[in-house]
């Protein structure tokens, strides 16, 4: 037997149909619980951002999208970390509830994405005088959003899910191994792109205020992505139940 | 003596890339929570 057949054996959902819509559901509800407290959480932010965190006196209040371009670049990131050790374990164990939760990461990261795509020339505009530079961050971080939605699109063409899994677990493994390249591009070379303030080798160098308030976001956009990621995860185990009910019926 | 100069007027471009963060992230989650709840009603248990 080749290793590809023994996973199309061994690759299932380990519930009966009734326990895996109950589960779908509590992951709905679940998802939709941290959504709410994210969304209400995140509109706080905003009045503590804008109207309690200290204007930077070279940049301006346009300083002030970095406390949502940065969580939004934390949770992507998050979310491609997830979709890669996903379909890595997705291709050791089988079991197709890992790659129905990298789908699901994956469609989150991209919409998370694509947030950071375009705060990031809002910001830019203002203090670097251009929209967009082809530089190595903004470029790799490009690539990878074509690289998830190419992703998203290869799932959709296979219609059998084994094949589908496999496949799209491949694509999932290479896109989250740029996530570190991409973080430490502005080191390895000469970028307009401002260095790291929080994950770096001394620790952060922000003012104290500053440094709580993009924690803040970091939190908030973490428990966003959550309430996101669930309510989706549920969404592809009710479309999996569903499409297997539709083909048992004939 | 020293004058201090005043930040460069750019709150327009904050708005804009706060209400885009908004209005997408509310647009996807309603879109999500549609999708969930008309896939809930079809499959029951």
């Amino acid at each position: 037997m080749t290793s590809s057949s023994s996973l199309s054996a061994s690759s299932s959902f380990p519930q009966s149909s009734t326990s895996s819509v109950a589960a779908a559901r509590k992951s709905i509800r679940a998802g939709q619980v941290l959504l709410l407290l994210g969304l209400v959480a995140l509109a706080a932010h905003y009045v503590r951002a804008i109207e309690f965190t200290p204007v930077e006196a070279t940049q301006g209040m346009a300083q002030k999208i970095f406390y949502v371009h940065v969580p939004s670049a934390w949770s992507a990131f998050l979310a491609y970390g997830i979709v890669g050790v996903c379909s890595a374990l997705f291709l050791w164990l089988g079991d197709r509830r890992l790659d129905l939760f990298a789908e699901a990461s994956a469609e989150v990261g991209t919409v998370l994405t694509f947030m950071v795509l375009t705060t990031g020339p809002l910001w830019g505009k203002p203090i670097w005088g251009t929209w967009w530079q082809w530089e190595v961050r903004l470029t790799s971080t490009l690539f990878l959003f074509f690289l998830m939605v190419g992703y998203l699109t290869l799932r959709r063409s296979i219609y059998d899910p084994l094949e589908r899994a496999r496949y799209s677990a491949v694509v999932g493994i290479l896109g989250a191994m740029l996530v570190p390249f991409i973080h430490l591009s502005v080191y390895m070379f000469r970028t307009i792109h401002p260095k790291p303030v929080i994950l770096k080798p001394e620790g952060p160098t922000l003012p104290g205020s500053m440094l709580s308030t993009l924690l803040e976001g970091v939190a908030i956009m973490t428990v966003v992505y959550l309430g996101l990621v669930l309510i989706r995860y549920g969404i592809g185990r009710l479309q999996e139940e569903k499409e297997a009910r539709h083909a048992a019926a004939g | 003596m020293l004058l201090q100069a005043e930040p460069p007027q750019n709150a327009g471009f904050m708005l804009a890339a706060y209400m885009l963060v908004a209005v997408v992230l509310v647009v996807y989650a309603v879109t999500l929570v549609l999708r969930a709840r008309k896939l809930v009603r079809e499959v029951q248990p």
